[in-house]
């Protein structure tokens, strides 16, 4: 199976594959830093920091729909609230520990991206976002309508109980604790998602995106391939709402609004559609200037929104995407 | 409300009417069967339905134009709808004539969104998710301002014509038929604009194929303001037709923009007629919904139903 | 491959538009190992029947059987998995991704795990092989790591070829290969599609009549959605109500 023509055939396929992803080995430096980083920040900025990553497995998580496979759902927030409830609720009704909550989410997300995905994958693009748009609207009207389950505005408290492995315990009550915690969840993500992108499917995804309709004359059932992806998608997503609930120790109809709907498109327009960790780039952006310019002005999503139109005007494919183009050019 | 559904005490208490029922009083035995409280509170609320339905039309309209002539997702649309309300307010407050609005409003807004479509929404279109993000960061915009300068609470105009009709029994506000009127009439003038003048024509053929147009000579970057000042037009006019109606707050336009996309697809891409009529009867079934169920609960309903029909006829239902 | 044999057979298929009938009882057969020429004038429903063939488009009435299969009913991907494959008219490609990459992924269709998330794209060794021995069949290899939207027009043709390659067809449907190209290109086209129809049945619609007369053992003349007449080159060549047909839309 294998003989001399490997190597070279190797050599020759590893650079487009890579040109086109964020060079993995700057995301483990980062992750590294962030590692380091963990031990010194002061403790506001640490808290942010450890929410940035949160927002940064959303944002891949939706960079597997929308950047992948170019399917443009207004309705992750659907999963995002999902999983937070799916951890809410796990831990207030039936009394698991963290871990358990967790897979709770994870299940959760599954299955609302099941059922949404059976439905809407198949639809053409503007109809696929208005009912995308609609389940997201459907969902957190309910949640606000159904204040038994959900709390609605004001939402549900948790306590957390510690976590143990074998004669260790942590509670996440310790911010490093939580900051450590959130940071094995995104670097595990980040591989899983990688090592996914690398892989013939993920090379499926990439084609659906460039040309859909070929795909299709090529053998391929894009419809499945699509759903995949979806489905994906939802599960990273339902675990960054876990994560943010049990981050927050709280969870309430707020989760199922449009901000998280309509962030995770901003952080990958920004950051960079299809390069998985080229969105982190929009979190950190949005999240340092959501922290920061908030502070000394009240109306500052006015420049949020600028930056928005400024980015987008120089480079749909967002800053990464830029960089990369500019590079290869 | 529901205990009186079914009371053969009804119209006791009004005058002209039960002068009016007397006449056309029917036999003794269907007394409590004729115009029942249950009838007319629903023709009520299916007439205010109609009458938002009027208002989401003139919305879903402007949408719809926007993204079939330009390619533009519009998620700002909702606010040019509360900038008209707002906008209205003031004129109100400082003119004194609520009228005044449906002059001064379309003035102020066309002057703001040629050249917003020219010079900051030109590069983006035809990239759907471009433009999307693109308008959200618009609608930020937008809020923020109203915010700053409006302020956070939601404040009342004063009902312009505090006039009740009666009609089929029912006390009917004459505001709400002022309303309907005008969006008539809104209507019928630009349907005569698309369909009777030359320049409707070009709006229309852009909207069928825009390199088509462009090829032929048109000049394709005028109809391209043209079609988004009509369209932002057509959504603060009805900002400022529902302003009396709904409160004007700076967050009014995220209830609408959502129902005016759906109406727009349940219509089918392209066909204004389509649009006009599901945002009828989307708006009707809603306010007739919302006497058994709770408002939210009716929202949900509708977009439950929206769901199983876009399943069913994925092209909307009057796609031409 | 037995000679002989009916590879593709369709049975009175129709193709209706609301009032335009663009195929009209279309009874076409084509033998195994034949290179069949498809002519005609403009709109004569030439990509139409090939739509109709590949399941795009779902015929009005009539059946298709590829080797005795109805393939009627069924979606274009599990056509292709039948072994029947197509280029498109207009280039249709995957403008970001490279001419390796672009094989690889037909060649990963007809792959026992296509799906596999498990291992990495470039380590499956005998996927990479069989798309490298495409790529030196159409005579690609010089150019396998260009981006395909990077490609002179020529190129961009062969690629679709190569394309159509990939998922290992018995039956190939090449839409005007020719079309747009430079004459030297055009030759060029012309020997890849040479050594295939050694290997594979083919189907070739062409408006050149030298690639035509040059490539095809026997063509069928298509006018209004109808077979106007079928044949060897030379009869085509010098049947009167084909020229009727031809000089007929030239005037």
């Amino acid at each position: 199976m294998t003989d001399r023509l490997e190597p070279e055939m190797n050599k020759r396929s590893e650079k487009p594959t890579e040109r086109r992803e964020t060079p993995k080995y700057l995301v483990l430096l980062f992750l590294l830093l962030l590692l380091v980083m963990g031990m010194v920040l002061p403790k506001g900025v640490r808290s942010l920091v450890t929410h940035m990553m949160i927002f940064c497995i959303l944002a891949m998580g939706y960079d597997v729909c929308f950047g992948l496979t170019n399917q443009c759902s207004l309705g992750h927030a659907v999963f995002f609230g999902g999983g937070a409830y799916g951890v809410v609720l796990s831990m207030l009704h039936l009394k698991v520990g963290i871990l358990p909550a967790i897979f709770f989410s994870l299940g959760a997300g599954f299955i609302l991206a099941v059922i949404m995905g059976l439905i809407c994958v198949r639809l053409s693009e503007a109809h696929f976002v208005i009912i995308t748009a609609i389940f997201f609207a459907v969902f957190h009207l309910f949640a606000m309508d159904l204040t038994w389950l959900t709390g609605g505005d004001d939402g549900l408290s948790l306590k957390l109980p510690s976590i143990s492995l074998g004669s260790v315990t942590f509670s996440l009550y310790d911010p490093m604790v939580n900051y450590y915690f959130v940071l094995i969840f995104l670097s595990v993500s980040y591989l899983i998602l990688n090592r996914m992108a690398r892989s013939p499917m993920g090379k499926i995804f990439v084609s659906i995106r460039e040309n859909e309709k070929r795909l299709q004359f090529l053998g391929y059932d894009v419809f499945r391939y699509k759903l995949i992806a979806f489905i994906v998608s939802g599960l990273f997503s339902a675990l960054s709402g876990g994560l943010y609930a049990l981050t927050l120790r709280y969870g309430s109809a707020d989760l199922f609004s449009f901000h998280w709907s309509i962030m995770p498109i901003v952080w990958c327009l920004i950051g960079g559609i299809g390069t998985l960790a080229g969105p982190w780039i929009g979190v950190v952006i949005m999240s340092l200037f959501q922290y920061y310019v908030s502070a000394w002005w009240t109306y500052y999503l006015i420049l949020f929104g600028i930056i928005i139109l400024l980015i987008l005007r120089i480079s749909r494919k967002g800053i990464l995407g830029y960089l990369i183009s500019r590079r290869f050019t | 409300m529901g205990g009186r559904f079914f009371s053969l005490l009804e119209r006791n208490s009004s005058t002209a009417h039960t002068h009016r029922r007397v006449r056309r009083r029917q036999p003794r035995l269907y007394r409590c069967l004729s115009l029942p409280d249950i009838l007319t509170t629903i023709l009520f609320l299916l007439v205010n339905g109609l009458v938002w339905g009027l208002i989401v039309a003139l919305i879903a309209i402007g949408l719809s134009l926007i993204f079939g002539v330009m390619g533009i997702v519009n998620m700002a649309h909702g606010d040019i709808y509360m900038a008209g309300a707002v906008l209205s307010f003031y004129v109100t407050g400082i003119l004194g004539n609520f009228w005044l609005s449906l002059i001064l409003v379309p003035a102020v807004v066309l002057l703001v969104s040629a050249p917003m479509e020219r010079f900051v929404l030109r590069p983006y279109e035809g990239h759907h998710s471009s433009t999307m993000i693109a308008t959200v960061g618009i609608s930020f915009i937008i809020q923020q301002i109203v915010l700053g300068t409006y302020g956070g609470i939601p404040k009342k105009i004063t009902n312009p014509w505090p006039i009740s009709f009666n009609f089929l029994g029912v006390d009917y506000p004459g505001y709400r038929f002022l309303v309907a009127c005008i969006s008539v009439l809104i209507l019928v003038g630009l349907w005569l604009f698309l369909y009777r003048t030359s320049y409707g024509i070009l709006v229309r053929a852009s909207m069928q194929d825009r390199e088509m147009a462009g090829a032929m000579g048109i000049d394709v970057s005028k109809v391209l303001i043209t079609t988004f000042v009509i369209g932002s037009v057509l959504a603060a006019l009805g900002g400022v037709l529902a302003a009396p109606i709904n409160q004007v707050f700076y967050l009014m336009g995220n209830d609408v923009i959502l129902l005016s996309f759906i109406v727009v697809i349940i219509g089918g891409l392209g066909s204004l007629k389509g649009t006009l009529i599901a945002a009828l009867s989307l708006c009707s079934v809603e306010g007739v919904l919302a006497s058994v169920l709770s408002p939210v609960q009716a929202r949900a309903a509708i977009f439950i139903v929206m769901i199983i029909v876009l399943i069913r006829r994925p092209r909307g239902l009057f796609t031409e | 491959m037995t000679a002989g044999s009916k590879i593709l057979e369709t049975d009175s298929v129709t193709m209706r538009f609301g009032g335009l009938t663009a195929l009209d009882g279309v009874n076409y057969s084509v033998q195994e190992g034949e290179v069949r020429g498809i002519i005609g004038p403009n709109g004569a429903g030439k990509t139409t029947l090939f739509n109709v063939i590949t399941g795009e488009l779902k015929a009005t009435s009539g059946k298709i059987f590829l080797r005795g299969t109805d393939i009627t009913s069924l979606p274009p991907h599990a056509i292709c998995q039948e072994g029947l494959s197509r280029t498109f008219q207009l280039t249709f490609i995957f403008p970001e991704m490279t001419v390796y990459e672009s094989i690889w992924v037909g060649v990963n269709s007809r792959a026992r795990r296509p799906w596999n998330p498990f291992i990495l794209a470039h380590q499956a060794a005998d996927l990479s092989q069989r798309t490298q021995e495409i790529c030196h069949l159409v005579g690609l290899e010089e150019k396998m790591n260009e981006l395909a939207s990077n490609l002179s027009y020529g190129d961009q043709k062969i690629l679709e070829i190569a394309m159509a390659l990939s998922t290992q067809p018995s039956i190939l449907l090449l839409d005007e290969p020719t079309q747009g190209v430079s004459p030297q290109e055009t030759d060029n086209i012309t020997e890849v599609v040479e050594k295939l129809s050694r290997k594979m049945t083919i189907i070739l619609i062409e408006h050149s009549m030298d690639v035509v007369l040059r490539l095809c053992s026997s063509i069928t003349v298509l006018n209004e959605g109808r077979v106007v007449a079928e044949g060897s080159p030379k009869e085509i060549s010098k049947n009167e109500e084909v020229q009727r047909v031809y000089l007929g839309e030239m005037s």
